[in-house]
């Protein structure tokens, strides 16, 4: 992780050089869009056209894969959940029962294993464009983007803080984490029963607000020293200048979400099931 | 005195950052009990930062601290869970606006503590019911397994509010108490 707490590359990719509120309408766009579909076909075109953005923007894999797996693995889990504990949920959807896979209890059948798959696909899709935002964005440049989407600058600002002040914290609660384990006060499973690791756990978040306070007073001190606050608008430093293919790329954005929209209330309204 | 929820000044601003990122930063340390399931501390912050701060704070902190970590950890923000962070930092940080609840000057009674389970069991409830909604009828998530989810996140939220975050809530007011933290030496 870096120093800022995100996990920005630096790059010379078309989606480094884009608008930062452009990557977030991309973002939220492609988020509504997933989010209105249940069909496996949508799902494969659009985690096809995520997967060559993703590409275009040439971030080493290797920086990926660590959140692509814990997707992979959080999406294996969830649909062993689902179909262990709604075996037949695929029924309510489809209308017909194709038994399968006999688990004591129930069966598993046909429809509910191609609507897991459809599910797993769906939260799939989202990965790219997530994964695309958050590796070609830098924070502070987000921060004012926010600001030119018509968030106020104070909450922008906020956004701003938060990112700055992950990996401060994170490096405290070690700290205190260490001090504490150093004294036999750990919260790992072999420092004894669960209520004496709970009761370990209390005594780190006291220290941990104790200092977090302190650094909201030194940091609002100094922020109000230098006058922040006082004006209607401020400028960001970071801030970039829409380009025509920002521009572009903003109608595209909206064009597709209208396009995805009208898909959804006239053609794939429900759940695709081919069989 | 307690300044109005709705003022943003300079402080406003840098709790919400500040809020956000330790309630980002500390999402990730949990005790497993169960699948996708963790008694999390990170919950009793959110009810510290709203009961020291209110209801907005709260939930805005809730809100951009659970997004960030979704950023940085899972590669996918999980919307419905994030504002369900949010709307139940914003129940318990309506305890700040209760009469004589102060707990910068050690202004506590028991009676706010009474308001304070109340207000955080109301809060987990609705956030629970309002994640579980939105992954049924936003993700498509089957019904019959959200609730299960919903009901062991619940009951781990409520026993990490009951254990450290009330206590810590109170240990806080008790400690900035100027009247009362001396005792006579005999």
């Amino acid at each position: 992780m870096s120093r800022t707490g995100s996990l920005y590359i630096e790059g010379n990719s078309f989606f480094h050089r884009m608008d930062g509120a452009v990557k977030l309408i991309l973002l939220l766009s492609w988020t509504v869009a997933t989010f209105l579909f249940l069909d496996l076909r949508i799902f494969a075109v659009m985690l096809a056209a995520g997967a060559a953005m993703l590409l275009m923007a040439g971030i080493p894999l290797k920086r990926m894969s660590f959140l692509f797996w814990i997707l992979t693995v959080f999406t294996v889990l969830n649909s062993a959940f689902i179909l262990l504990l709604t075996p037949r949920f695929g029924t309510t959807l489809t209308g017909s029962d194709t038994p399968l896979i006999p688990i004591g209890y129930s069966t598993i059948n046909r429809e509910t294993l191609f609507y897991v798959l459809t599910l797993s696909l769906k939260y799939m899709t989202l990965l790219p464009i997530t994964l695309l935002f958050i590796f070609t964005t830098h924070p502070s440049r987000f921060a004012a983007s926010l600001n030119k989407l018509g968030v106020p600058y104070k909450m922008a600002y906020a956004v701003s803080i938060a990112f700055r002040y992950i990996p401060d914290l994170t490096q405290e609660f070690r700290t205190i984490l260490n001090a504490m384990q150093m004294r036999g006060l750990g919260i790992s499973r072999g420092d004894g029963s669960l209520r004496r690791r709970l009761k370990n756990l209390s005594l780190i978040v006291v220290p941990l607000l104790q200092s977090s306070l302190q650094h909201i007073e030194s940091v609002s001190d100094a922020m109000d020293l230098r006058g922040f606050g006082t004006g209607r608008r401020r400028t960001w430093y970071m801030g970039t200048v829409m380009s025509l293919a920002d521009k572009l790329a903003i109608m595209l954005c909206l064009l597709l979400l209208g396009l995805a929209i009208f898909l959804k209330l006239q053609i794939f309204r429900e759940f695709w099931y081919p069989f | 005195m307690k300044p109005s929820i709705w003022k943003w000044s300079t402080r406003t601003v840098v709790t919400i950052g500040i809020g956000a990122a330790l309630y980002g930063a500390t999402s990730w340390i949990g005790i497993p009990i169960g699948t996708d399931t963790q008694l999390r501390p990170s919950i009793a912050l959110l009810a510290i930062f709203g009961a020291l701060f209110g209801p907005v704070v709260g939930f805005i902190a809730g809100f951009i601290g659970h997004v960030i970590n979704d950023f940085i950890t899972s590669g996918t923000v999980w919307w419905g869970w994030a504002l369900g962070s949010g709307i139940s930092a914003a129940f318990m940080g309506l305890i700040y606006l209760a009469k004589g609840f102060n707990p910068q000057d050690g202004e506590i009674r028991k009676g706010h503590i009474i308001q304070f389970i109340v207000y955080g069991v109301i809060g987990i409830f609705v956030s629970l019911a309002f994640s579980y909604l939105f992954d049924i009828y936003i993700m498509g998530e089957p019904g019959g397994k959200v609730i299960v989810q919903a009901a062991v996140a619940g009951l781990a939220n409520t026993a990490v509010f009951f254990v450290l975050g009330i206590p810590a809530v109170w240990a806080y007011a008790k400690r900035n108490r100027n009247d009362s933290n001396l005792s006579v030496d005999s």
